[in-house]
């Protein structure tokens, strides 16, 4: 049974890359940090009486399910929208423009400060996040469980709702497509 | 996977650390308000439940021998479910008497002849009657 303390602890080890995942999935830092709380207080609310060792499975598939709920949503949003306004497809593709326009923007300010080696890695760290959020959904959830979250294999394949060898599988893809595409632009890690 | 997969999947995992270094203050402040508010919701620990035996009649489970007030505490509970029971069978006993009482007048009444002249209004009476004489 997880204390305050341990769930607490916990929390704030995955949070951020929690945040991290959902901003991947939705591209939205305003709906990722929404999406975050909502995992958060649904794990502490129904788990939180639940073993520590098994906050992480629980947690990922609470935050997966959560980014699914999302885009249901939003679909069902967009369904309605576009039945009253013809023009939605062209505004949203004004919108994706425009979160690139502010990605680009913090990518150069944070860099703009730095010295030129800092500079050259910080651009390596956005190459490889970007590279990471242009995977297949599924090949990302899996990496980003397997490698960053630390979970076994079992566990991602639970918190995913699938086999074993599927998360292999998805692991592995991630892996080389990657690695082929950070090969294309010229960086060795 | 093989080995420098592996040390791949590593590298990026460094990298992406790395970056998390990168996040702004308000994203990290919100996190942060999220996880207090997660945690003032946390599902309380559920009491754990234990068995315990316990004796639902008192001085069933003891000794007689061993405890000579257990004769009386088994008595008090002994003694009123008898008398309950006897006054159910005397209240059922008494309430049977009535009853022959009350059949033993009327057949007394219709033997002697005692009859009101609605009776012999009665269809059904009649037909009694002719059955009868037959």
């Amino acid at each position: 049974m997880a204390t305050d303390k341990e769930l607490s602890d916990f929390l704030e080890n995955v949070e951020r890359r929690a945040f991290k995942q959902a901003a991947y999935a939705v591209r939205k830092e305003e709906s990722a940090l929404d999406i975050v709380q909502d995992a958060m207080i649904k794990l502490a609310e129904k788990y939180g009486d639940k073993p520590a060792a098994e906050l992480p499975m629980l947690f990922q598939r609470i935050l997966q399910n959560t980014i699914l709920d999302y885009f249901r949503r939003e679909k069902v949003r967009n369904t309605w929208v576009s039945l009253f306004s013809g023009m939605k497809p062209a505004g949203d593709e004004h919108e994706d423009f425009e979160l690139l326009d502010t990605y680009e923007a913090e990518q150069g300010s944070s860099a703009a400060e730095s010295s030129a080696d800092q500079v050259e890695r910080a651009q390596i760290l956005d190459l490889i996040d970007a590279e990471v959020q242009k995977l297949p959904a599924r090949q990302r959830e899996a990496f980003l469980m397997r490698y960053w979250q630390d979970m076994d294999v079992a566990e991602t394949a639970e918190a995913m709702g699938c086999s074993e060898g599927s998360v292999k599988t998805h692991c592995s893809r991630a892996t080389h497509t990657l690695a082929e595409s950070l090969k294309a632009k010229g960086i060795k890690l | 996977m093989n080995t420098d997969d592996l040390n791949f999947a590593y590298k990026v995992r460094h990298a992406l650390n790395e970056k998390l270094d990168d996040l702004p203050a308000s994203t990290t402040d919100r996190l942060a308000l999220a996880r207090k508010a997660a945690l003032s919701r946390k599902k309380a620990d559920a009491p754990v439940k234990v068995l315990a035996r316990q004796n639902v009649l008192a001085g069933i489970a003891t000794n007689f021998f061993a405890e000579p007030m257990a004769w009386l505490t088994r008595m008090s509970v002994v003694i009123p479910l008898l008398l309950l029971v006897a006054g159910l069978t005397g209240i059922y006993q008494f309430e049977q008497e009535q009853r022959v009482a009350e059949l033993a007048e009327l057949d007394a009444a219709v033997l002697s002849d005692e009859l009101p002249l609605s009776a012999y209004m009665d269809h059904g009476f009649n037909a009694y009657l002719t059955k009868r004489e037959q």
